[in-house]
């Protein structure tokens, strides 16, 4: 019998993919969109057609009980939060509002609604920040650093509240940097290899960035949404982390990106302060051994070839809208 | 001394803790101002007219003008919705007052005066899940109910702010702390006021949920004290509060109905309806920390506390009680009186209500 599925955030990186990902395991699949003339949308409903669109917002709890009622759905996906970090330190109370309360305002929906429903909570390898073990694991303590860091371990902790105390099926997924073509222009991946690309086809001469030490666990989206699915499929809900257990630093990344496009990152990057973070996360590296034993889960993409595949992307959709380039 | 009086703004003020505090500061020549809901009776030392403050933790607005009309140097932050009960039942009120109120807060002193000191009044039920015994500052945060994830919230955003933007935002993490003054949802009040309701014949049993469980129970003027020495330190950090000392509420039977010359075995009932979804089981606090570095230490020990509330409630209880029992209770005169009225939101319309109170209790309260 074929499932049906309501994913939050349907608008974000993960969302597509997840959608992509379900369809093609036979779901019907809803989306949930905010705001009567969200941009966004078009771009919805171009990569992933056959979703169907409904309204809610993490907001307004009545809005998300509306949207259970009418999709009936056997698993929620929460991915939608205020998930750049930066721009949390600026929104705090709404990062908050959205990113932590958010999840209990749809925890409860499903609680009102149908308790039977199983949820997925996007929850993010931010919440360790100021690490207290490396690599980290289910069991490493938290200690955030960001009002986003704070705000999705009220998240992840709830979820867990949710599981014990009224008995919902509620797993919450401890996702580690998760990149593609698809990313936003504000997280660095994607603004290096997007910036690569223009200053190939000559719209650009530099790009600035901030702490180019920073190391991360970066993996392919499309890679991460298939563990999340199976975190549902499961006989108990429980809480996984998803990373690919290397890390690499935006140093690396530059290699790479401006490599790959035929460029040297010396000769046109520049550090401007105002990209720092007001404190810097440690590094994060997930161990991902409980999603490989229990789950079978594995990544496919590897840094390298992610770099490369979201280079090629944008020096695709860079060359098709951009005027004449004016190469040296 | 100071020309001018250092201020003070205390949020809950209408609390026990709020009233205490209150009054510590005052005591210490502070001019202290207080932050109540709406409506809410504050008795006790603050001129209602222009001490008292009318806002909430809900409203930025409401916030911000309370700031600027007090001027504080230090704020203290005691407003919270306090029962571990009815979080369970309510989780968004937890999320709004509890957690986010206290972003709101952060937020407020940032804009109005960033020299502001802050201190939150964090909760040892943040560690309810906790593997090891006793915590300190350094245990990881592990809550298990919705006001335990929403004080846990508050807790790591005032470090955000402390490292972030340089606020002084220092945190008292508190373990249980009572006295006459305790509401009526909380278990060692709820069992003092019943074994002075029993002793003069005005109830007849007491309804409680899991007598297996044991606390880390201190005394609130004690804890209030460990505030001010947190927000006079040079620089802003968390502190443990706490006794070290753990007691069962069987413990806390025994002393307290002995107190009123009763034996609980014969009046206690325990109901399995008012267990907790999930029970802490190790929340015992290490404050040496407090100790060390505020020179902090407790001044009452626990059956020292709980006699003080039998011997309240008795006194209190005299003047609405019918006919005296044959076998008087045994009580001397509490250390110190509640006020009239109590500080209490809710206790003074509570207080001479014949049955016992109608809420499940805290921490024993059932979803």
């Amino acid at each position: 019998m074929s499932r049906t599925a309501l994913i939050t955030g349907i608008t974000g990186q993960d969302g597509t993919y997840l959608a992509e990902h379900l369809l093609a395991e036979g779901y019907e699949v809803h989306g949930m969109v905010r705001g009567q003339n969200n941009p966004r949308i078009a771009l919805v409903k171009q990569l992933v057609p056959d979703v169907r669109l409904i309204e809610g917002d993490l907001h307004d709890q009545s809005s998300l009980i509306a949207a259970l009622e009418s999709s009936q759905p056997d698993e929620v996906y929460n991915l939608a939060a205020i998930s750049f970090v930066a721009l949390s330190f600026k929104q705090a109370i709404n990062t908050g509002e959205i990113t932590g309360l958010g999840v209990t305002r749809m925890l409860d929906a499903i609680r009102l609604v149908n308790a039977g429903i199983r949820f997925y909570q996007a929850s993010s390898s931010e919440m360790f920040g100021k690490v207290r073990e490396t690599p980290q694991t289910e069991l490493t303590p938290f200690h955030p650093r960001s009002p986003y860091g704070v705000a999705k371990t009220y998240g992840h902790h709830i979820t867990v509240n949710y599981r014990e105390s009224y008995g919902i099926f509620a797993c919450s997924g401890i996702l580690f940097n998760h990149e593609s073509p698809r990313r936003g222009l504000e997280f660095v991946s994607r603004k290096i290899t997007h910036g690569a690309a223009r200053i190939k086809q000559g719209l650009d001469t530099q790009l600035s960035l901030g702490n180019l030490d920073a190391q991360r666990d970066w993996g392919f989206a499309g890679d991460y949404v298939r563990a999340m699915r199976l975190m549902l499929q499961q006989d108990v809900p429980d809480d996984y982390v998803v990373a690919t257990g290397e890390t690499h630093s935006v140093r690396e990344l530059l290699e790479l990106a401006f490599g790959h496009a035929g460029l040297r990152w010396q000769d046109h990057v520049v550090v401007d302060e105002r990209f720092l973070r007001p404190a810097e996360v440690d590094m994060l590296i997930g161990d991902a051994s409980k999603a490989h034993r229990v789950l079978g889960w594995q990544p496919t993409v590897s840094f390298p070839e992610l770099v490369a595949m979201m280079v090629e992307s944008d020096l695709r959709a860079v060359s098709s809208t951009a005027p004449r380039a004016t190469l040296p | 001394m100071a020309e001018t009086r250092r201020r003070a703004l205390i949020t809950g003020v209408a609390g026990q803790d709020g009233g205490y505090l209150a009054e510590h500061l005052l005591d210490r020549g502070y001019e202290v101002f207080g932050l109540a809901l709406p409506g809410e009776e504050v008795a006790g030392g603050l001129d209602d007219g222009d001490h008292v403050l009318r806002g909430s933790l809900t409203d930025s607005a409401s916030l911000e003008a309370a700031l600027r009309r007090s001027g504080p140097a230090e704020v203290y932050n005691l407003a919270a919705a306090t029962s571990v009960a009815a979080s369970f039942l309510d989780p968004f009120a937890a999320a709004e007052v509890t957690g986010l109120g206290v972003l709101r807060l952060l937020e407020a002193v940032r804009r109005v005066d960033p020299t502001i000191r802050l201190l939150q009044a964090t909760s040892s039920e943040i560690f309810a899940g906790a593997e090891v015994s006793p915590q300190d500052e350094r245990t990881p945060l592990s809550p298990r109910s919705p006001y335990g994830v929403a004080k846990a919230f508050a807790h790591q955003m005032m470090s955000v702010y402390r490292e972030s933007h340089g606020l002084f935002a220092a945190t008292a993490i508190l373990y249980n702390h009572e006295s006459p003054r305790r509401g009526l949802n909380f278990v060692t009040r709820k069992v003092t006021d019943a074994a002075a309701r029993i002793s003069l014949g005005l109830q007849e049993e007491l309804r409680l949920g899991n007598l297996e469980v044991s606390r880390d129970w201190g005394y609130a003027p004690d804890y209030v004290r460990a505030m001010r020495l947190i927000l006079a330190d040079d620089v802003a950090d968390d502190f443990v509060v706490a006794t070290g000392e753990m007691h069962s509420l069987r413990e806390l039977l025994d002393i307290a109905f002995s107190a009123a010359g009763l034996d609980w075995r014969r009046h206690v009932v325990s109901d399995p309806d008012l267990f907790r979804p999930v029970e802490p089981v190790h929340l015992c606090g290490d404050a040496s920390k407090a100790r060390s570095h505020l020179g902090w230490a407790p001044s009452r020990a626990f059956d020292e506390v709980i006699r003080e509330m039998v011997a309240a409630d008795l006194d209190r209880l005299k003047g609405a009680a019918p006919p005296p029992p044959a076998r008087p209770g045994p009580a001397g005169p509490p250390a110190s009186l509640p006020r009239p009225g109590g500080y209490d939101a809710g206790s003074s319309a509570t207080a001479r209500r014949a049955g016992p109170p109608p809420d499940p209790d805290a921490p024993h309260g059932k979803r």
